[in-house]
């Protein structure tokens, strides 16, 4: 754990080193709460088996014919049952604070974990995954701790406390209940073996029934539009009929649990044996009496530690999946000392040099070479999976270059500091994400609570946002997200502009997909995005043809390795997988490109500025 | 004892059946089980009876024993109670054997009745059910449907055991079993109570526990801006104390939960007190024998059970039946499309006719008000218009997916009602806006309308659209895994692959209802290839969204308000200046490769698009 992005004071650090370790160290933790527990089911249990040996001398003082002594037991019997009411309160309430307080550290842990964790994590692990883990993975915590330990637990206490209690009554009275505890320890572990397999194909058929069943809901149309409702509907029953016999295996299974039969032959065994004392005046009657409430008690452990054991595994299980996130190691190191640029910080320039890149083995760059001078906007085309995103990343550092140089101002970005390299190199994202807050504090986002009011103002006006926020009866004030507005991808871009405005970065890579569905809307985006490109060295990965055919110079990427790189004229003439873009866009008015480009490009240079600017 | 917690999280829901009708449903479903049934219940009546025998042999055996302290007269009585306790066990194996295969079969045949009556639903009924609300009627709901009767055959063995536990020791002692039965109101009581508090608690702790998941949700999800503006230190503060308000309202709802069982306890301890003291007086008093007085002592461990599931049983069979409704609403649901007959069709020209067409969503308002078209056989048609012009229902009236009320809709000059759906739509091609995949490899969804197509038949087509190009962006090519619902691949891989589903298909007709979504340049001039290839010889009509697109339609329609208002090709209706000029500078302007913003507009003729 010694690279991290983020720490905290005081924080308390837990073993890892295994699921098992993991677990006992947070009980330790709340080693005082645990103990008192302990204490308390021992006592509860205690307290209870003494009501059966109350019953057992009620019956000899009645038989012995002694009225007053059955009122001193009855008392004794409450005074009794009140103490155990208490202690059974406490060995309740015990595991519970132990159990909620487990799970309250561990998502306290696994949240600072994952704010200490590298971006490149981020990027590896789904949200959906680490969702998961966060919700699912803790509720199984919480459900080992309580009722998992505390029934595995008390159901032991219990069973020894009997085994004790009928001990002490007459030892040789342990013959039958010894004799059952083997035989349904034995019993239950055959069991579980035999139904386990089954319950866990049957979760797994039903996952499988439900998925099919989701997707033939979800692909209704197609499924109409291709008259194929009745493939779809054998896939379904096909797949019904196999959770059916699941079940009624199951079924079966179950209807195989041997320890209540067992309990039955024990509770006969045991009464026959008590009887055959009480006949050789060994025991007394109340003894006997004693004895059977006492055997009755077995029933619970009996009946419960299997579940309680499932809930642990499946406890340990979960343990073991967050444990994971938490080890894993993070591969950045923040290069402390690193170049922090010159008096001015960072000028933007960019160059590539034979950069090769691989992920997880799959080769995803292949000697890729270009430069781009400050403030040029440089447009990556390529299809879903060429690499384009990959290729922006090597810029800050979110992955490595395998071979070859990333250089920024002609430095290395291994020899930059961290920091310094990642706060000039903003990124806007395809799916540009916002909290569920204000939008002014969205806006403000990167400053925290220093941001006054006209700047977050001047960054909306600027990304083109003030317009729409305004119409938005609380205007800065409006929550996003769902119990607020749900904003269009075009609002949302521009807000995030706003925002990458406010920071001011040199370099600005942009990710831009958001369909506008209008041109109007398009001419808003539009006007930010060159605002926001003003000075800066840009990387634009961008589905917009205009976008591409106004850049500096255009990247051709296909899988990975840099096919041509130009300005659109040069490449329309020499590329063909270029040329193809434009093609099916009025060859008429691609002739009048061709003659008109001459007299567009002067036109351009003039008004440059003047248009952006309105 | 979980099922005292059972049923607990769940929500209320509007009924319209009655119990009664619902009842009878359930009933009737279970009528093919009839022998089944009647053999369950006989093993659970058996098994209560026998369950009773153990304390009464038990306590008889006691008695004698007392009285002439010999074994062997009570041999006979042991060996009955050995017996009682394996036919107790084997009533309780038969019982569950029989019940799972009789629930497992009403569950699976009223399974696939749900599936065949969703799946022969049309569109109308998917615009009203969100896909996950249909999913888990026919999957959960129909499990839940079970429990209903689980859940009364659990009842009914409780209930029995309890009545004839109680009328035993009725019958030896009144006045003891009336003092013993004092403690039955006093744990009814608590049962209800807490499942009162239960629910409240437990709806707290549930929303408190959503605002930790949501906080670790957004954390997750926006950790790039966290990182990038460094905001990791108000990040943590706002989660320590969401965190903690869940914990502290957690752990009331656990106290609530645990603290529940030694309430329980004690009042059945109290009862074996009162059942102790004042049986020990009666056998003093010779009102008992000792025997009698040690049944009442064991009855009361298992008096005080069943109690606790009387009182959860209603709460949870009402949500049983709850399911059961909207398994049956699902059945009953009326279909909306009508077929007056089922002619099979064989081969289409393409040509498609809509006769004063009144069509409408809701019966509130038309969206068609006498409309009417031609389109020649091979023939392709871009319609465009605005949101809501009615683009899309032209498309979902001609593959039938919704009943239109007035007016006629010819193909090939047969009235479209006269069809046999299933054949009709083989020679029907619609691209959908967002292609749905299922799940497989890409091979798999191509043939998936004509499943008996060979391997070459598929890797031909897909190679045939943009130069097969497309293929080598997918990692494993034609065997790539698509994942669920597709999306593995980009959202214009998937529209490449929808479109050489359809071109295997080899339709007569073609829908093309084209994606708002942007898709990257590469992968667009593919598709516009790809389309050059499917329009070729087929009636085609485009909803058009795209700039590319139009340019390969014979005939643009401008539609506004359910009413063709303009049609000619782009030139001719740019020069025009009306509604499609107007169209233009609204949607397409900036599609063009030389579009600037604010720039790029074509002149509109104010008096012509008047809209």
């Amino acid at each position: 754990m010694s690279k991290r992005e983020f720490t905290v004071a005081n924080e308390y650090h837990y073993n890892l080193s295994s699921p098992t370790r993991w677990i006992i160290s947070h009980l330790w933790r709340n080693k005082y709460l645990v103990l008192c527990y302990m204490l308390a089911s021992i006592a509860a249990n205690a307290v209870y088996m003494n009501v059966s040996l109350l019953t057992g001398s009620a019956f000899n003082a009645v038989l012995g014919g002694s009225l007053d002594q059955l009122g001193h037991i009855a008392l004794a019997l409450l005074i009794t049952i009140a103490i155990g009411g208490c202690a059974d309160v406490g060995a309740r309430i015990f595991p519970e604070l132990v159990g909620k307080r487990f799970v309250r550290d561990a998502r306290a842990e696994l949240y600072l974990s994952l704010l200490g964790k590298s971006q490149t994590f981020h990027n590896r692990q789904q949200v959906g995954d680490i969702m998961a883990r966060a919700a699912n993975d803790m509720t199984q915590l919480n459900n080992m701790s309580s009722p998992g330990f505390d029934i595995a637990y008390d159901s032991s206490v219990a069973l020894v406390m009997a085994l004790i209690f009928i001990g002490a009554i007459n030892w040789q009275l342990l013959l039958v209940p010894l004799l059952f505890t083997v035989s349904f320890l034995i019993a239950v572990r055959y069991y579980s073996h035999w139904l386990n397999p089954i319950s866990d194909s049957m979760r797994e058929e039903f996952g499988e029934m439900n998925a099919s069943l989701n997707e033939s809901i979800s692909g209704i149309e197609v499924v109409k539009a291709t008259a194929q409702e009745k493939s779809e509907q054998k896939k379904f029953e096909r797949k019904a009929g196999i959770y059916r016999n699941l079940f009624v295996k199951n079924g079966v299974v179950q209807a195989w649990y041997l320890p209540p039969l067992f309990l039955s032959i024990a509770l006969v065994l045991a009464f026959l044996h008590g009887l055959f004392l009480l006949a050789s005046h060994q025991i007394s009657v109340g003894s006997l009496v004693a004895f059977m409430g006492l055997m009755v008690m077995l029933r619970y452990p009996a009946f419960n530690t299997n579940w309680a054991f499932s809930l642990i595994q499946l406890g340990v299980a979960g343990a073991d999946r967050i444990l994971k996130i938490l080890k894993e190691e993070t591969d950045l190191d923040e290069n402390e000392e690193g170049y922090r640029g010159d008096e001015s910080g960072m000028r933007g320039e960019i160059a590539f040099e034979h950069v090769t890149f691989s992920y997880e083995g799959t080769p995803v760059l292949k000697n890729i070479s270009f430069r781009a001078a400050p403030g040029q906007t440089i447009a990556i085309v390529g299809q879903t999976g060429a690499g384009k995103s990959t290729l922006t990343r090597l810029i800050n550092r979110i992955y490595d270059a395998d071979s070859g140089r990333v250089l920024v101002d002609g430095i290395d970005v291994r020899e930059w500091n961290l920091d310094a390299l990642r706060s000039q190199v903003s990124t806007i994202e395809q799916d540009i994400f916002l909290f569920s807050r204000s939008i002014a504090d969205n806006i403000a986002y990167g400053l925290g609570q220093k941001a006054d009011r006209a700047a977050i103002e001047q960054a909306a006006r600027d990304a083109q946002a003030h317009q729409f926020i305004q119409d938005f009866k609380e205007g800065y004030e409006t929550e996003i997200g769902e119990r607020g507005v749900t904003l269009s991808g075009g609002q949302r871009q521009r807000i995030a502009i706003a925002r990458a405005l406010l920071t001011d970065p040199r370099i600005l890579i942009l990710d831009d997909s958001t369909s506008a569905i209008d041109s109007a809307t398009e001419d808003e985006i539009q006007r930010a995005i060159h605002r926001v490109l003003e000075g800066r060295t840009t990387l634009l990965i961008t589905h917009r043809l205009s976008q591409i055919r106004w850049a500096d110079k255009v990247l051709v990427l296909r899988q990975g390795e840099l096919v041509d790189q130009g300005t659109h004229d040069e490449l329309l003439t020499r590329c063909e997988p270029y040329r193809r873009i434009f093609a099916h866009y009025a060859p008429a008015k691609q002739e009048q490109l061709q003659s008109n480009r001459k007299q567009e490009l002067a036109r351009v240079e003039v008004s440059e500025g003047v248009t952006w600017a309105s | 004892m979980g099922f005292l917690m059972d049923g607990l999280e769940a929500e209320a829901y509007d009924r319209k059946y009655t119990d009664r009708a619902l009842i009878g449903r359930i009933i009737g479903y279970f009528a093919p089980q009839k022998q089944l049934m009647i053999t369950v219940a006989a093993m659970v009546i058996l098994g209560s009876l026998v369950d009773t025998a153990f304390p009464l042999l038990v306590s008889r055996s006691l008695d004698i024993v007392i009285a002439s302290q010999v074994v062997g007269t009570v041999a006979l009585l042991i060996a009955a109670v050995l017996f009682a306790g394996m036919l107790s066990w084997t009533f309780n194996h038969f019982r569950v054997r029989f019940t799972t295969r009789a629930v497992g079969d009403v569950v699976l045949s009223l399974r696939n009745h749900a599936f065949s009556a969703v799946i022969a639903r049309d569109m109308s009924f998917y615009d009203e059910f969100p896909s996950g609300k249909i999913v888990s009627r026919v999957t959960s709901d129909t499990e839940d449907f079970a429990t209903v009767v689980t859940l009364t055959l659990n009842l009914l063995s409780q209930v029995l055991l309890f009545f004839l536990l109680a009328g035993i020791l009725f019958f030896r002692n009144v006045y003891l079993a009336l003092l013993a039965l004092t403690i039955v109101p006093a744990i009814v009581i608590v049962a209800l109570v807490f499942r009162r508090i239960a629910r409240i608690t437990t709806r707290r702790a549930q929303r408190s526990l959503a605002r930790v998941n949501a906080n670790v949700q957004e954390v997750v999800s926006g950790i790039t801006v966290a990182k990038n503006f460094r905001q990791e230190q108000n990040m943590y503060d706002e989660f320590v104390r969401v965190n903690e308000q869940s914990y502290q309202v957690s752990l009331r709802s656990g106290f609530v939960y645990s603290g529940v069982f030694p309430l329980l306890f004690l009042i059945a301890n109290l009862g074996t007190t009162i059942v102790v003291y004042f049986g020990g007086r009666s056998v003093f008093g010779h009102a008992i024998s000792a025997g009698d007085w040690f049944l009442f002592v064991q009855s009361m461990g298992l008096l005080w059970f069943p109690l606790t599931s009387i009182a959860s049983f209603w709460s949870q069979f009402q949500l049983g039946l709850s399911a059961s409704e909207r398994v049956f609403a699902v059945l009953d649901a009326e279909p909306r499309v009508h077929q007056h007959a089922s002619e099979p069709v064989e081969q289409l020209r393409g040509k498609i006719e809509f006769r004063k067409m009144f069509f409408s969503y809701d019966d509130r308002q038309n969206v068609l008000a006498g409309f009417d078209l031609t389109i020649q056989p091979g023939e392709t048609v871009a319609i465009v218009g605005h949101t809501g012009a009615g683009k899309s229902s032209l498309a979902k009236l001609i593959a039938r997916f919704y009943e239109y009320q007035g007016g006629e809709l010819l193909i090939d000059d047969r009235d479209i009602r006269s069809f046999e759906l299933g054949s009709f739509h083989q020679k029907l091609g619609i691209v959908p806006q967002s292609p749905f995949l299922f799940s497989g490899t890409v091979t798999d969804n191509i043939r998936y309308a004509r499943p008996e197509a060979s391997d070459a038949e598929v890797e031909a087509i897909a190679r045939s659209i943009g130069q097969g190009d497309w293929l080598e962006a997918l990692p494993e090519g034609l065997n790539t895994l698509v994942g669920e619902a597709g999306r593995a691949l980009s959202m214009g891989q998937r529209q490449l692959v929808a479109l050489a589903r359809v071109l295997l298909q080899d339709p007569a007709i073609i829908i093309l209802d084209e994606a708002t979504a942007s898709v990257d340049p590469l992968t667009e001039a593919q598709i516009q290839e790809g389309l050059d290839l499917i329009l070729k010889g087929r009636t085609a009509i485009l909803i058009a969204h795209r700039l590319s697109t139009i340019e390969h339609a014979d005939r643009i329609l401008v539609l506004s308000h359910g009413r063709v208002v303009e049609e000619g090709d782009h030139e001719a209706l740019l020069r025009q200046g009306g509604h499609y000029a107007q169209l233009y500078n609204t949607y397409f302007r900036h599609q063009s490769p030389d579009y600037r913003p604010g720039e790029g507009f074509v002149q509109v003729n104010p008096n012509l698009a008047v809209s």
